[in-house]
């Protein structure tokens, strides 16, 4: 009950960002000093804009997945959109011979299909969303394998396409631009609308908040839809970066946005969290590998201390914020 | 334009970096880090930077995630390494970033499987399919005594590669030795179980059958076991492409004569001397050779540095090598 109740006071933030984002917040210090102490060129202007460019999908994906995490719900599918959303644009604009910019946003189109599949299934077929975006996970892989017939390979984008990638824009990554665009968008939901207060009351106690009149299918759906969305917005800057697709474009990615999220302060089960906690997971993760793989003592270890200590951070802030009395 | 842009501020400090470390620094990139294969090449790798005065960064993915390949290199790039050597697991994926590497200055050398031409200088190209396709006949002849009957269980009818070694192993049948005769090809799709059935059937097809020779690395162990079940060990010889380590236990038994594969410790090795030279400009566009102290002269054709002859292990020797 103590919960339902603080969502809906407005310094609730202050107190959720107190907890976990602030905490977080100190790691992300703690780690930019030691690397820049012990890792070689690590701040430079140069391995900033990397660090960014290579946690720009996963990013995206961990916005998108904070309102489904919120709602009590999950997305496994996310990074299987992303390959299918990848592979369609490859088809429609090497095979169908569709402009590059037009085959993007018919690719956008795919992801939000994919991404009202899971939230019809959830809302109206009532499965729970673990098992949904379970079998969607296989199923939007599957269907990627199928239409690039396993093996296929599109690249030789033109280079207005790879500029999404790999181009700035004052100074900054255009995928950085794109990232912080959706960012806002999301931010902006919660701060400003009704849209955060009620996807997170939802996750609190879907009763309570059905008897408050709110239209629980209308957000849940629109939670599902939004991450499908963004998983085909990924999708383009992943293929841009890469300057090349195949059908495992973005596999285990979903697995890392939601490790982010969690690391992030958003609470697994529903109902608690911010955006900006998320993106600050995001961040914690990406300075870390790249940290990693540039300091002399752990650079030849770099791949597989990263999985290590990430999991040791996510236990650790998730366990951090138990006894805080904040799951 | 826009791509440029990325690399021009490091470029501007590279004097300071050299405080950081007075070796260059040469890093080598496998397909996945913790394979036994790429190890190998690895202790052969660090055992040239030892000799050449160089610092070696070995680092590679360890999960199936297909961008990690990109991410390393990008990284790389700002860390201003002197040398890349990659083995690309993505032909098209990674070849946007060596591309970049060399924009930023960096030199680029490809080993085990390449990138696309421009993405870098050289490929050490660690077997060709004349080596391999003649080298197979060559032992297969030799183990038969020059007459007799064969087959040859491949991965697929359609695999480029593979195609290109059974062309190079008829050709050379057909020069040397008019006495064999090749009786059948079959595919078993790259899967041992299907190698066995397909070695099991050729066992009953052929009675007089001499010789099995696989030419994709899970057929070997799959015809080994066709043999060793059917109870015709040692009277039908197998040989094949494929892993020492995956093969040892046939080999002592007596039921695989030969397993043909090069030595990815020289293959490491031959990489680290290439890209060292590379960057010291010695080797250049046009150079014809590339002679290595204590293992003799590579020849080069256009861009490929090419490691030779593969090589046979059998039970006098797999048991030296570990991959």
């Amino acid at each position: 009950m103590k919960t339902t109740a603080n969502i809906f006071k407005r310094h609730s933030y202050r107190e959720i960002w107190l907890r976990a984002e602030a905490l977080l917040a100190l790691a992300l210090i703690l780690e930019v000093i030691l690397f820049t102490l012990y890792g070689r060129r690590f701040s430079t202007w140069d391995n900033w804009m990397n660090i960014l460019r290579h946690s720009a999908e996963i990013g995206l994906l961990a916005v998108a997945l904070t309102p489904v995490i919120w709602t009590g719900g999950i997305d496994l599918s996310v990074g299987s959109t992303l390959g299918l959303s990848a592979v369609a644009f490859g088809q429609l604009w090497r095979d169908a011979g569709m402009d590059p910019w037009l085959a993007g946003v018919a690719s956008v189109g795919v992801g939000t299909i994919c991404g009202a599949i899971n939230g019809a299934l959830i809302v109206w077929i009532r499965i729970p969303p673990l098992i949904v975006t379970l079998g969607t996970y296989s199923l939007f892989r599957g269907f990627a394998e199928a239409l690039a017939k396993g093996v296929d390979t599109f690249t030789g984008f033109p280079e207005g396409f790879l500029w999404i990638g790999s181009g700035q824009w004052l100074g900054i990554p255009v995928q950085i631009w794109i990232f912080s665009c959706v960012a806002l968008m999301y931010v902006t939901a919660d701060w400003k609308t009704v849209l955060g207060r009620n996807w997170k009351a939802i996750g609190c106690s879907e009763q309570a908040a059905y008897l408050s009149g709110i239209n629980i299918q209308k957000y849940v759906f629109s939670a599902y839809l939004m991450a499908g969305t963004v998983a085909g917005i990924a999708a383009i800057t992943y293929s841009s970066r890469l300057g090349s697709i195949k059908a495992d474009a973005g596999f285990g990615y979903e697995l890392l946005a939601i490790t982010a999220v969690g690391l992030g302060g958003v609470r697994l089960s529903g109902g608690k969290g911010s955006v900006l906690g998320a993106t600050l997971g995001v961040l914690a993760l990406g300075i870390l590998n790249n940290g990693l793989g540039r300091t002399p003592l752990t650079m030849n270890y770099s791949s597989e201390l990263g999985g290590v200590l990430t999991g040791a951070l996510l236990i650790g802030a998730i366990a951090l914020s138990v006894r805080r009395g904040s799951p | 334009m826009a791509l440029s842009g990325g690399c021009s501020g490091g470029s501007n400090e590279s004097g300071e970096r050299k405080k950081d470390s007075e070796k260059p620094i040469i890093a080598l990139l496998p397909k996945s880090k913790g394979n036994a294969y790429f190890l190998s090449c690895k202790s052969g790798a660090e055992r040239a930077a030892a000799e050449l005065g160089v610092e070696l960064i070995y680092d590679g993915p360890v999960s199936t995630d297909p961008a990690k390949q990109n991410e390393i290199i990008e990284n790389w790039i700002t860390l201003e390494v002197d040398g890349i050597a990659v083995a690309c697991e993505n032909r098209a994926g990674i070849s946007t970033a060596l591309r970049k590497a060399q924009k930023a200055g960096i030199p680029v050398i490809t080993f085990d499987s390449d990138a696309e031409a421009d993405a870098r200088s050289f490929f050490v190209n660690q077997a060709t399919p004349e080596g391999i396709g003649y080298t197979l006949m060559d032992e297969a002849a030799r183990l038969m005594e020059g007459k007799g009957r064969f087959a040859i269980i491949t991965g697929s009818l359609t695999a480029a590669n593979m195609n290109a070694w059974q062309e190079k192993i008829e050709e050379r049948r057909s020069e040397k030795y008019s006495d064999i005769e090749m009786v059948a090809l079959r595919p078993c799709d790259d899967l041992k179980d299907k190698a066995q059935q397909e070695a099991t059937t050729l066992l009953s097809a052929y009675s007089d059958l001499d010789l099995i020779m696989a030419i994709c690395s899970p057929a070997v162990p799959g015809a080994a076991e066709a043999v060793k079940q059917a109870g015709k060990g040692g009277k039908v010889k197998v040989i094949g492409l494929g892993l020492p380590s995956e093969n040892r236990a046939y080999v002592h038994e007596g039921i695989t004569q030969s397993v043909i594969l090069w030595k990815t410790e020289d293959l490491g090795y031959l990489t680290i001397q290439a890209a060292s030279r590379l960057l010291k400009g010695e080797l250049t566009p046009g150079t014809e050779a590339l002679e290595v102290e204590g293992m003799g002269t590579f020849p080069i054709e256009g861009d490929n540095i090419l490691l030779g002859k593969p090589f046979i292990f059998n039970a006098a020797n797999i048991d030296n090598f570990d991959f």
